[in-house]
């Protein structure tokens, strides 16, 4: 089980969402949780350092979630974080894009806390987290 | 010869069909005018937005029932379950209350003491449905963004229709100034509110299933994922 103290950026412009995933993950106790408010905000924070895991919608204004994952790619110093995409958009394209772009796991809207947690462990186990 | 009343008929006569064949030539021309500038075309792209509108007005009047309802039914489960917790523990009260003015034989306590601690073993299991009803009106209230997100390409639907609207009443207006300020003013428009960015795959939530090119569900997510070897 990865380390509870765990530093998680949760990114989604709708702060009802942003609530409800920080909720949520701490009803799985991960309570070391920041929130950005597009991939821009993202960008900034992460860069800022201290953080050890991305959770991310993908339709935000300024930056995009898939952008915001591709300059994370990009960036030596973030190339690593593992990225949760948790997204409304449900096209087969839209899945292979953030796949391709480095995506460590895709949940789609509306989702149940089961699923955040699945997708999450699975993650852990794959990283070694 | 005809009668003065005869030519008349036949003047009023010539007249109307004149009137009539005029009017067609008009629409003729308006028709053919309209084509020309394009503007049955900008008319129907138009008109073609208004469905699109409508399935996602009806997406969501359906997604916030939804919520509405599933709101309410987790507090209709988790009600009565705090009603009883409290009622219990009231009645327990009271019992030991009434035991402590007038203490009466061990039998009677040892018995109030059993029931007090089955009480206690059952609030964590009654808590925890609860919370669970809790979480579930919390995660209601998720429709909230992808509402949102169907309202704002409504409301990018409604703009577009707007200009063209707006483009059509321009081109109607004579040629001159007034019409090239028209023309300036709505350009300007236009341009402050285009965003310039790939939409391809920004179509936030379906608001309409069943797509080909789209999954239903979380399930489909993880085979296309495992299919595609990640």
């Amino acid at each position: 089980m990865a380390d509870k103290n765990l530093r998680i950026l949760v990114v989604d412009d709708f702060p009802t969402m942003r609530r409800i995933v920080r909720s949520l993950l701490k009803e799985l106790g991960f309570t070391n949780v920041e929130e950005a408010e597009d991939g821009q905000d993202a960008l900034n924070k992460l860069q800022a350092g201290g953080f050890q895991f991305v959770v991310s919608d993908w339709n935000m204004p300024n930056l995009d979630g898939l952008e915001m994952l591709r300059q994370i790619r990009a960036d030596a110093a973030l190339a690593a974080l593992p990225v949760l995409m948790i997204t409304a958009e449900a096209k087969k394209e839209n899945i292979i894009a953030a796949a391709q772009a480095g995506a460590n796991g895709y949940v789609v809207k509306p989702f149940t806390a089961a699923t955040l947690e699945e997708k999450l462990n699975k993650i852990f186990e794959k990283l070694g987290m | 010869m005809m009668s003065p009343n005869e030519a008349f008929e036949n003047g009023q006569l010539s007249a109307n069909d004149d009137l009539v064949q005029r009017i067609g030539h008009l629409t003729r021309m308006l028709r053919e005018s309209m084509r020309e500038l394009g503007l049955d075309k900008e008319i129907e792209k138009a008109a073609e937005a208004i469905p699109d509108a409508r399935d996602r007005l009806s997406y969501v009047a359906t997604m916030t029932e939804q919520a509405a309802e599933r709101a309410l039914n987790a507090i209709d489960r988790a009600q009565p379950l705090q009603d009883a917790l409290g009622a219990r523990a009231e009645a327990l009260d009271a019992r030991w209350a009434q035991w402590f003015a007038e203490p009466q034989s061990l039998d009677d306590a040892r018995e109030l003491v059993s029931e007090t601690r089955g009480y206690l073993a059952e609030v964590p299991d009654k808590t925890a449905a609860t919370s669970k009803e809790l979480l579930e009106i919390m995660m209601a209230q998720d429709f909230q963004d992808l509402t949102g997100q169907v309202i704002k390409k409504m409301m990018d639907v409604i703009r577009e229709i707007e200009s063209q609207l707006v483009q059509v009443l321009i081109d109607s207006v004579p040629q001159g100034d007034k019409r090239d300020d028209m023309q300036r003013l709505a350009n300007d428009r236009r341009h402050g509110e285009a965003r310039q960015r790939d939409e391809t795959l920004l179509n936030g939530p379906q608001v309409t299933p069943g797509g080909a090119d789209v999954v239903s569900g979380q399930d489909q997510v993880d085979d296309l994922l495992d299919q595609l070897g990640f």
